[in-house]
C-alpha cells in the first residue's frame, strides 16, 4: 500500500514549533528531499508537496541514512521534533529527533499542483507513488515542458514505476537527468562485493604516471587519492589504457562522479591512506566532472592513533593524525635542505594527550610561518590542534613531520576536542608528562623502536668495527655513566630561536648565520662524550643536548654557572653524581672518516630511566630464550 | 658483602623444602595476628612471619630473612622494607630459578 505526505504538514509543524508531549504531534508524513551530510548529521529539505521547510536530522539517525533507511525522496513520519529560528535569515529550520520510515525513495518530488481542479488530496484520490519495486500505479504522471505536475485522475492505467521515470527522463535536460538517477554513494559504504555504485569524490592527490616492467610485461600506471564529502578517502590506481585515457582527466582539486571501478582489498605496505579497500578503475569505468562544485569541501575525517601508540608507526610508510593539547611552540627556525641547499621555514610544537605521553610535532613551509605563528599567540591558552596526515619518524625516538597534504586544525569542533580540553584543565595541567620516545614500555603490543628492541651489550657494538657502515644502526643498551671528563668542552653556544651555533657578532653580543641576526644573548647545550659501562665492556658515546641533560641533571646553562663558582667543587659535585647511574639507552651507531681511518661513532638518541620491574621481566625472558635453544 | 650465612630465596610453595633451613622471602603486609606478621607471599600464599619488626612501620611489601621454622612460617632476624609497590612476578620466577636450574649461581 502506497503513502503520502501529510496535507500542510509544514503549516502545522510550524504553527506548533515545540510540541510540548509526544502525544501533541498530529500524523506528520514529510517527503524527504535534497538530503545531504552536515559534518556529522544529515540535512535535507522537508517537502509535504505545498511548502518546504529546511530540516537536520539529529546525529544519532545518521546511521539510518548511511544504512539506506531513510532515502532521499522517501517519505517518514516525524515522531518528535522542535522547530527553531534562525533570528537573521528570519528563517526556521526543523529538527527531527525521532521518526519512522513510511516510504523508501519515490521516483520523484512531491509536487502540489496549485489548482483548483485538483480539489482535496485523498489517499483514495491522489497519486501514488510507490517505490521501484511495486507495479500497480494508479493515477498517470503528465509531463510537461517545464516539469513534473501530478494531476489526481480516476483512470487506472497501471505502469510501473520505472516506466514513469522513464519517460519522464526522456523530457529532461541531460545534466539535470544524471543529477536524478545518479546516487551517490558514500565511499565508506563501498565494497568488492556490490558493484552499482556512484561516488562523488575531489581528487585530493595525484601522482605521477609511471612506467614499469615486470614478468607480464611492461605499462604504465598512476594514482589518485579520492575524498569525498564525509571526509573518507580511497586510492584509486588505473592502468595502461586505462591510465591513459584518465591521466589528464584528473586534475588535483576538481570534482568527479566515478562508477564501474573495481575494489579489493588494500594492500597494507602500500597504502597511504586510511580504508580497507583500494579501488582500480578500468577503460570501461566512468569518470565524469561534476560542475559548479566549488562548495563540495569534504568534511576533513580523522583517525587519531593516541599518542602512546605511535611507537609501532615509526617508519612507515602509513601516514598518521594525532590530536592533542599544545604545550609549547618554538620559534621558526630555517633549515637548510641538504639536497638542494634550499632553505625552508620549521617549527616544532610539542602536543600531549590523555595518555600522559608528548610528542614533538614539526611543522614545515607555510604550516611553521602562518598556521605555526597562530599557534605560538595561542600557546598560553593550551589550545588543543588536530593534524592530519602526519609522517612518523624515529628522531629521538618518536617524531612527526607534516607533508605538503597535512591538515592542521586549531581547537576543531569535534567530540576529542572536548574530551581533551576537560582532561587538560581537571587533570592534565599538572601531570609531569613524559616524551613518548623515551621509555616505551616493553609491552609487546607497542613493539617498534623501544628501549627494549634491538637490546645489545656494549662489546657487541665495541667489537664489530663495520656497524653503521652504509646507514647508521640502530641499538638499545643499558648501561651505567662511568665517567664524564670534566674538562672537555661540553657545550657550545647556540642561537636562542633555532639551536645553530653562533659566532662572536662585531660590536658585542652573537652573529647567528642561519637567522641573519645578531643577539646580545645566547644559550649553552650540550655536546659532549661520555664513557658508558655495562657487564660486557666500555666505551665512548656522544651526546647531545636533550640528552646529555637528562644524564647530567641540569641544563647547560646551569652547570656553567657552576662551574664558574669558587673552586668549581659544585661543579665537580654535579659531575660526580652523574656517575654510576643507570640509564636506558636508544643509540645509533655509523663510521666516520678520520684522518684516512675508519672511526665507530656511538651517538646517544634517547635516554631514559630505568624502569626495574620492566627490566626484570625483559632479563626473564631473556633467560627463558636461552634455556629453550640449549 | 657477608657471605657466612647464606640464605635461600624461596616463596610460599617452596618454603616447606627448607624447614630448619636459614630462608629469605619478600611477602605482601596483610596484618597481624597474635604478635607475628602475616604476609602473602608472591605466590599468593599465606605466612606467618614471627620475630621482632624494627621500630619503623612496615611498608606494603618487606623483605625478611631468618629460619624457617615450620612450612608456613618464618622466624625472622632481618626485616627490610621493600616499598609500596613490588614486583612480585619477577621475584616469583626469580625463587623458581634459584631452586632450578640455577641452583648452584645462588649456594
Amino acid at each position: 500500500m502506497g503513502q503520502w505526505v501529510s496535507p500542510d504538514a509544514i503549516a502545522a509543524l510550524l504553527s506548533n514549533p515545540k510540541p510540548d508531549s509526544l502525544t501533541d504531534i498530529p500524523e506528520i508524513i514529510v517527503q524527504i528531499t535534497k538530503l545531504e551530510p552536515k559534518g556529522k548529521s544529515y540535512g535535507f529539505d522537508a517537502n509535504d508537496g505545498k511548502m518546504k521547510i529546511k530540516a537536520i536530522f539529529n546525529s544519532r539517525l545518521s546511521s539510518e541514512i548511511i544504512s539506506g533507511n531513510i532515502q532521499n525522496l522517501g517519505l517518514i513520519r516525524i515522531l518528535d521534533y522542535t522547530v527553531n529560528e534562525i533570528p537573521s535569515k528570519s528563517e526556521n529550520y526543523l529538527i527531527i529527533t525521532k521518526c519512522e520510515v513510511v516510504s523508501p525513495a519515490l521516483a520523484m518530488e512531491i509536487k502540489d499542483e496549485k489548482n483548483e481542479e485538483l480539489g482535496e488530496k485523498k489517499e483514495e484520490s491522489g497519486i501514488i507513488l510507490k517505490p521501484k519495486q511495486e507495479h500497480e500505479i494508479k493515477g498517470e504522471v503528465k509531463k510537461e515542458s517545464s516539469g513534473i505536475l501530478l494531476k489526481p485522475k480516476q483512470e487506472m492505467v497501471a505502469k510501473s514505476a520505472a516506466q514513469i521515470v522513464n519517460e519522464q527522463h526522456r523530457n529532461m535536460a541531460p545534466t539535470a537527468r544524471m543529477a536524478m538517477t545518479r546516487r551517490v554513494h558514500p565511499l565508506v559504504s563501498l565494497n568488492p562485493y556490490q558493484g552499482n555504485w556512484t561516488i562523488k569524490v575531489r581528487v585530493t592527490s595525484k601522482g605521477n604516471m609511471r612506467a614499469y616492467k615486470n614478468a607480464r610485461g611492461e605499462g604504465c600506471v598512476f594514482n589518485v587519492e579520492l575524498t569525498d564529502e564525509d571526509g573518507t578517502q580511497i586510492q584509486a590506481t588505473m592502468f595502461n589504457e586505462a591510465a591513459r585515457k584518465f591521466y589528464d582527466k584528473f586534475q588535483l582539486g576538481k570534482v568527479y562522479y566515478i562508477s564501474k571501478g573495481t575494489l579489493r582489498v588494500a594492500n597494507k605496505q602500500f597504502r597511504t591512506v586510511q580504508n580497507d579497500y583500494e579501488m582500480t578503475l578500468n577503460e570501461n569505468s566512468e569518470v565524469e566532472e561534476a560542475s559548479n562544485e566549488a562548495a563540495f569541501i569534504p568534511e576533513t575525517k580523522f583517525n587519531f592513533v593516541p599518542i602512546d601508540q605511535l611507537g609501532p608507526c615509526v617508519n612507515s610508510t602509513e601516514l598518521v593524525d594525532v590530536v592533542g593539547i599544545v604545550q609549547s611552540v618554538s620559534p621558526t627556525m630555517s633549515i637548510r635542505r641538504k639536497s638542494n641547499n634550499e632553505i625552508v621555514p620549521k617549527r616544532d610544537i610539542t602536543i600531549a594527550d590523555e595518555t600522559r605521553k608528548t610528542v614533538v610535532v614539526s611543522l614545515w613551509n607555510d604550516l611553521a610561518t602562518d598556521l605555526g605563528q597562530e599557534l605560538l599567540d595561542l600557546a598560553d591558552k593550551s589550545p588543543v590542534v588536530a593534524i592530519k596526515s602526519l609522517k612518523v619518524g624515529d628522531f629521538q625516538g618518536v617524531s612527526l613531520s607534516t607533508l605538503g597534504r597535512s591538515i592542521v586544525q586549531i581547537n576543531p569542533d569535534i567530540p576529542e576536542s572536548k574530551k581533551l580540553r576537560c582532561w587538560y584543565d581537571s587533570e592534565g595541567k599538572e601531570t609531569s608528562m613524559a616524551s613518548v620516545g623515551s621509555g616505551l614500555s616493553p609491552s609487546t603490543k607497542s613493539g617498534g623502536r623501544s628501549m627494549y628492541s634491538d637490546r645489545v651489550s656494549i662489546s657487541h657494538m665495541t667489537s664489530n668495527p663495520s656497524l653503521g657502515g652504509d646507514k647508521p644502526a640502530f641499538f638499545s643498551i643499558r648501561a651505567y655513566i662511568s665517567f664524564i671528563k670534566p674538562d672537555q668542552s661540553m657545550w657550545y653556544r647556540a642561537c636562542k630561536a633555532c639551536n645553530k651555533k653562533v659566532t662572536e657578532g662585531v660590536g658585542g653580543g652573537y652573529w647567528c648565520e642561519g637567522c641573519q641576526k645578531n643577539d646580545a644573548e645566547c644559550s649553552l647545550r650540550y655536546i659532549m662524550v661520555v664513557k658508558v659501562s655495562d657487564a660486557s665492556g666500555e666505551g665512548w658515546v656522544s651526546a647531545f643536548n636533550e640528552e646529555a641533560e637528562k644524564i647530567i641533571g641540569c641544563s647547560a646553562d646551569e652547570l656553567d654557572k657552576l662551574k664558574s663558582e669558587e673552586e668549581g667543587s659544585s661543579y665537580q659535585l654535579k659531575l660526580k653524581e652523574a656517575t654510576w647511574n643507570p640509564h636506558l639507552f636508544r643509540v645509533s651507531v655509523a663510521q666516520n672518516e678520520y684522518n684516512n681511518e675508519k672511526r665507530q661513532r656511538i651517538t646517544v638518541r634517547a635516554v631514559a630511566p630505568v624502569d626495574f620491574a620492566a627490566e626484570s621481566r625483559f632479563l626473564l625472558e631473556d633467560i627463558s630464550k636461552m634455556k629453550g635453544s640449549q | 658483602m657477608d657471605t657466612s650465612k647464606p640464605a635461600i630465596f624461596v616463596n610460599g610453595g617452596l618454603l616447606p623444602m627448607h624447614v630448619r633451613k636459614r630462608v629469605r622471602t619478600v611477602v605482601q603486609v596483610i596484618g597481624s595476628d597474635r604478635g607475628a606478621v602475616i604476609g602473602k607471599s608472591t605466590d599468593d600464599q599465606q605466612l606467618s612471619v614471627k620475630g621482632t619488626p624494627p621500630s619503623v612501620p612496615l611498608t606494603n611489601f618487606v623483605e625478611v630473612i631468618g629460619i624457617a621454622d615450620s612450612e608456613k612460617s618464618i622466624q625472622a632476624e632481618i626485616w627490610t622494607n621493600f616499598g609500596d609497590t613490588f614486583d612480585t612476578y619477577s621475584y616469583n620466577q626469580l625463587c623458581q630459578l634459584a631452586n632450578g636450574e640455577c641452583q648452584l649461581l645462588f649456594l
